[in-house]
C-alpha cells in the first residue's frame, strides 16, 4: 500500500458567510477551531470574509464554507446577499466542497423560513426543508443538546474513515424545521429537542454541507466534525484521499461527557 | 390595613427564614405580598415621602448603587437598597417590607433598588422614581433575556409614561442607551468617559461587539473614537443621530480601577450631584470607599491577598482581563459555571478577548464547565503553552488552595468568576455565605 501523502505545504481557503450580520454567541469559534487544527497539522490557512463588498469572483476560490447564526431581523438582511451569489454558493456545494451552517444560517439555505413576525423569507433551496417560527407566545428550544451523528451518511464510500462519537453542545432556536422527503438527516437526538423537537431528527446533510441547530462554537467540543470538514476540502481540492495527523482529543471528550453525565447518558 | 398585615406577615418569613437557614429568604414574603396585592409596592411607596432612585443596565448596577449609597451615607442621608441579585419585583417589594413600620410606611430618605433589565417594564407601572439610571446594554445570557434590541424597545415604550418629576440619568456613550433619550417629558442628563489613553478604534476587533448599528435608522454607525464594546463617540452616517453632549464625561477621583468604573463613577457623581452633593463631598466618599462583594473585592486567605474580578459576560470578562492585565497579574484562577445565575449557555466563552494571556506565568481554571474553558486556552495558546501554563481543577476548594500556593508573599491572586462562581468561591474564601 502506498502511503498517503502528508498535508504539508497545503493550503486550505475558508469563506466565512457574512460574519457580522451572521454571528450570534461564539459562532467565531469555529472558525478558530478549523484555522487551529489546520495549523496545527502544517497546513496553511486563508480565511476570507465574505460581506456586503464581496463579489462573486471571491467564492469561486473557497474551499471551505462557514455560516453561524442571525437573530430574525438579520435573516431577511443577508438573504438578499446571499441570492447575489446564489448560483456560485451552488456551484460549490454541488462540487463537494464541504460546508458548516449552524444555528438560523441552515433555514436560509433551505426551502423557506416563516419568522415570527414579518414576510416569509425564500431561502436557496439547498437542503430539502422548511422552517417555520410559529409565534413570539410559543416557547423557544433552548438547551445542552447530545445527539448521535450519522456518520455513515459523511463517509458513504469509505468504511475505514467512519468513526463513532457523539455530539454535545448548546441550541437556542424559536423555529421549527421539518425535512422533506429527499433530506437526509445530520443526527438523530438522544437528549435535546434538535429540528422540531418531535421527530428526533437534528440537523440536515447535503452532499457535503451540514446544517445543524448546534449554536455557538461547537466544533470545540466536536473535534471530529472538524476534522470531517478539514479532510473533506483537501480531498476536494487535491483530488486525493489525505490522512490526517492525529490530534489528541482528550479535553473534547472531558468537556462532552460533562454534559453528557448531567443528561443521564453516558458516552 | 392590608398592606400593614401583608409587611407584618413578611417579616415573620423573614426572620424564620434566616433562623432557620431555609437559604433565600429575601424573596419570599415580597413574593407572597405582591401575589395577595399585586399593588403592594405602588401603594406602600405613595404613603412614604423618600427619594426613589433606580439603577439598571447589563454591568455595574451594584457598583454604581454602592457608590451612590456610601455617598448619600456620609452625607447623614438614611438609605434602603434590594440585595444585589434580588433585584425583580418580589425582591423589591421583600426590601419595602423589612424596612416598613407598622403602618405601613418607610421612614427613610433614599430607597436605591438595582432593576433587572426585563423588569424595568413591571417596575415603571408600580414606580415612579425620582431618578433612573440607564448605564448600557451588552449581549448577556441570550437564553434568558433575548435580544438586547428587544431590552431597548420594551425599555424605550415603558418610559414614555414618565414626567418631568423623573431625572433620567443615560449613558451617551452607548447608542442603544442614549437613544432612549429622545421625546420623552422626563428630564434627561448624560454621562459620558473622557478618557484619552483609551483608543480602540484602530483595533476594534478587540472587543465583544454587539450594537454597532444605528438603533434610529439600522445604519452601520462610524465612531471617532470607541473605548470598549459598542461604547464611544459615535455618529450615524445617514440619519445624523450623534452622542448627545455629556453632563459628566471625568472626575476628580476614582475608586476603582478600569475604565468602566469610570462610567459607574461618572453615572453616581451625576445622580448625587443631582441632589446637592458638592464634588468636594463626592470625592471624599469615594475615598472611602469599599467595594461590593465581588467587584475587584479585595480578600486575604491563607496569607495571601486574593482579588475578585466579576466576569459575568463577554464585556464584563474583557473588562475585568484588561484591568488585571495593567494591574500586571501574573496568577489568574478563571471559574466557569453554566448555572441560572450564569446563564446556562457558556458560548460566549469564544467571544472574549484573551490576548496577552500567554504573558501569565500561572492559568487556574475552574467551574461547572471547566474543560470547556480548558478548551477555549487550548486553542488561544496552542498546545504547547497551554500544557505549560494551564492547570485544570474542577474541585474549586482544591483550585484555589493550589493557585494560592504558587503565590510569593507579594503576589496577588486574580479571581475571574461568573456570578455563581463568585459566590462559591467567597464562600470558600470567607467562610461565608451572602446571599
Amino acid at each position: 500500500m502506498n502511503k498517503k501523502p502528508s498535508t504539508k505545504n497545503q493550503e486550505l481557503i475558508i469563506g466565512w458567510l457574512y460574519p457580522e450580520l451572521m454571528s450570534t454567541y461564539g459562532d467565531s469559534g469555529n472558525i478558530m477551531v478549523l484555522l487551529k487544527r489546520c495549523q496545527w497539522r502544517g497546513i496553511n490557512v486563508k480565511i476570507i470574509n465574505i460581506d456586503q463588498k464581496s463579489k462573486t469572483q471571491d467564492l469561486k476560490s473557497i474551499d471551505l464554507l462557514f455560516a453561524g447564526g442571525a437573530q430574525d431581523k438579520e435573516q431577511s438582511i443577508v438573504i438578499k446577499y446571499l441570492k447575489k451569489h446564489e448560483t456560485e454558493i451552488r456551484k460549490l456545494i454541488e462540487r463537494e466542497v464541504p460546508a458548516l451552517f449552524v444555528c438560523g444560517a441552515p433555514q436560509l439555505f433551505g426551502k423557506y423560513y416563516e419568522p415570527s413576525v414579518g414576510k416569509r423569507i425564500e431561502g436557496l433551496g439547498i437542503f430539502d426543508m422548511t422552517s417555520i417560527h410559529p409565534g413570539p407566545k410559543k416557547e423557544r428550544l433552548i438547551g445542552n443538546i447530545v445527539a448521535d451523528v450519522n456518520w455513515q451518511n459523511l463517509y458513504p464510500k469509505n468504511q475505514e474513515l467512519r468513526t463513532k462519537s457523539y455530539m454535545v453542545g448548546f441550541e437556542n432556536h424559536g423555529g421549527r424545521t421539518c425535512l422533506g422527503p429527499t433530506a437526509v438527516p445530520f443526527a438523530k437526538v438522544l437528549k435535546g429537542y434538535g429540528n422540531n423537537g418531535e421527530d428526533k431528527t437534528e440537523g440536515v446533510v447535503y452532499k457535503n454541507a451540514i446544517g445543524t441547530y448546534f449554536h455557538g462554537p461547537l466544533l470545540s467540543k466536536n473535534p471530529e466534525i472538524a476534522d470531517f470538514l478539514i479532510a473533506k476540502a483537501l480531498f476536494i481540492k487535491y483530488s486525493k484521499e489525505i490522512e490526517l495527523k492525529k490530534l489528541d482529543n482528550t479535553l473534547e471528550q472531558k468537556a462532552r461527557q460533562m454534559i453528557a453525565r448531567r443528561l443521564g447518558i453516558k458516552l | 390595613m392590608l398592606n400593614s398585615l401583608l409587611t407584618g406577615i413578611g417579616k415573620i418569613i423573614s426572620k424564620s427564614a434566616s433562623l432557620f437557614n431555609l437559604g433565600n429568604g429575601s424573596t419570599w414574603p415580597g413574593h407572597i405580598a405582591l401575589n395577595i396585592n399585586p399593588q403592594f409596592i405602588k401603594q406602600i411607596l405613595s404613603k412614604s415621602d423618600i427619594k426613589i432612585i433606580l439603577v439598571a443596565g447589563t454591568n455595574g448596577k451594584t457598583t454604581t448603587s454602592s457608590l451612590i449609597s456610601n455617598a448619600l451615607k456620609q452625607n447623614r442621608k438614611t438609605i434602603i437598597r434590594n440585595k444585589s441579585g434580588a433585584n425583580l419585583l418580589n425582591g423589591i417589594a421583600s426590601t419595602l417590607i423589612s424596612y416598613s413600620d407598622g403602618a405601613g410606611k418607610i421612614k427613610k430618605d433614599f430607597a436605591i433598588f438595582e432593576v433587572d433589565e426585563n423588569t424595568i417594564p413591571q417596575i415603571l407601572a408600580q414606580i415612579t422614581p425620582d431618578y433612573l439610571l440607564l448605564l448600557n446594554l451588552f449581549r448577556d445570557q441570550l437564553d434568558r433575556y433575548g435580544e438586547i434590541n428587544t431590552i431597548a424597545e420594551n425599555w424605550k415604550s415603558s418610559l414614555q409614561r414618565l414626567t418631568s418629576s423623573t431625572t433620567l440619568i443615560l449613558n451617551a456613550d452607548d447608542p442603544l442607551i442614549a437613544n432612549l433619550g429622545q421625546k420623552l417629558k422626563a428630564k434627561i442628563k448624560y454621562f459620558s468617559c473622557n478618557d484619552l489613553s483609551i483608543d480602540n478604534y484602530k483595533n476594534p476587533t478587540n472587543q465583544a461587539s454587539d450594537s454597532g448599528y444605528c438603533p434610529n435608522c439600522g445604519e452601520k454607525l462610524n465612531y471617532k473614537r470607541i473605548i470598549f464594546s459598542h461604547l464611544g463617540d459615535w455618529l450615524c452616517p445617514k440619519c445624523n443621530l450623534k452622542k448627545p453632549k455629556p453632563d459628566i464625561d471625568n472626575f476628580s477621583f476614582y475608586p476603582l480601577s478600569g475604565v468602566y468604573n469610570k462610567y459607574n463613577t461618572h453615572a453616581a457623581v451625576l445622580t448625587l450631584k443631582q441632589n446637592g452633593l458638592t464634588d468636594k463631598k463626592i470625592e471624599e466618599s469615594f475615598k472611602t470607599f469599599k467595594p461590593a462583594f465581588g467587584r475587584q473585592e479585595e480578600i486575604f486567605y491563607k496569607g495571601k491577598k486574593i482579588q475578585v474580578f466579576l466576569s459575568k459576560n463577554p464585556t464584563s470578562f474583557n473588562q475585568s482581563f484588561q484591568t488585571i492585565k495593567d494591574m500586571k497579574a501574573v496568577t489568574i484562577l478563571i471559574i466557569l459555571n453554566d448555572r441560572i445565575p450564569d446563564g446556562r449557555d457558556i458560548s460566549w466563552i469564544w467571544d472574549v478577548d484573551l490576548k496577552g494571556i500567554e504573558n501569565f506565568k500561572n492559568i487556574y481554571l475552574s467551574g461547572d464547565r471547566v474543560y470547556d474553558m480548558a478548551l477555549r486556552l487550548k486553542y488561544e495558546l496552542g498546545i504547547k503553552d497551554y500544557e505549560l501554563k494551564v492547570k485544570v481543577n474542577d474541585e474549586l476548594k482544591k483550585a484555589i488552595d493550589d493557585s494560592v500556593q504558587t503565590l510569593n508573599n507579594k503576589e496577588t491572586l486574580f479571581i475571574l468568576p461568573t456570578y455563581s462562581a463568585m459566590l462559591d468561591a467567597r464562600k470558600i474564601l470567607t467562610g461565608k455565605k451572602i446571599l
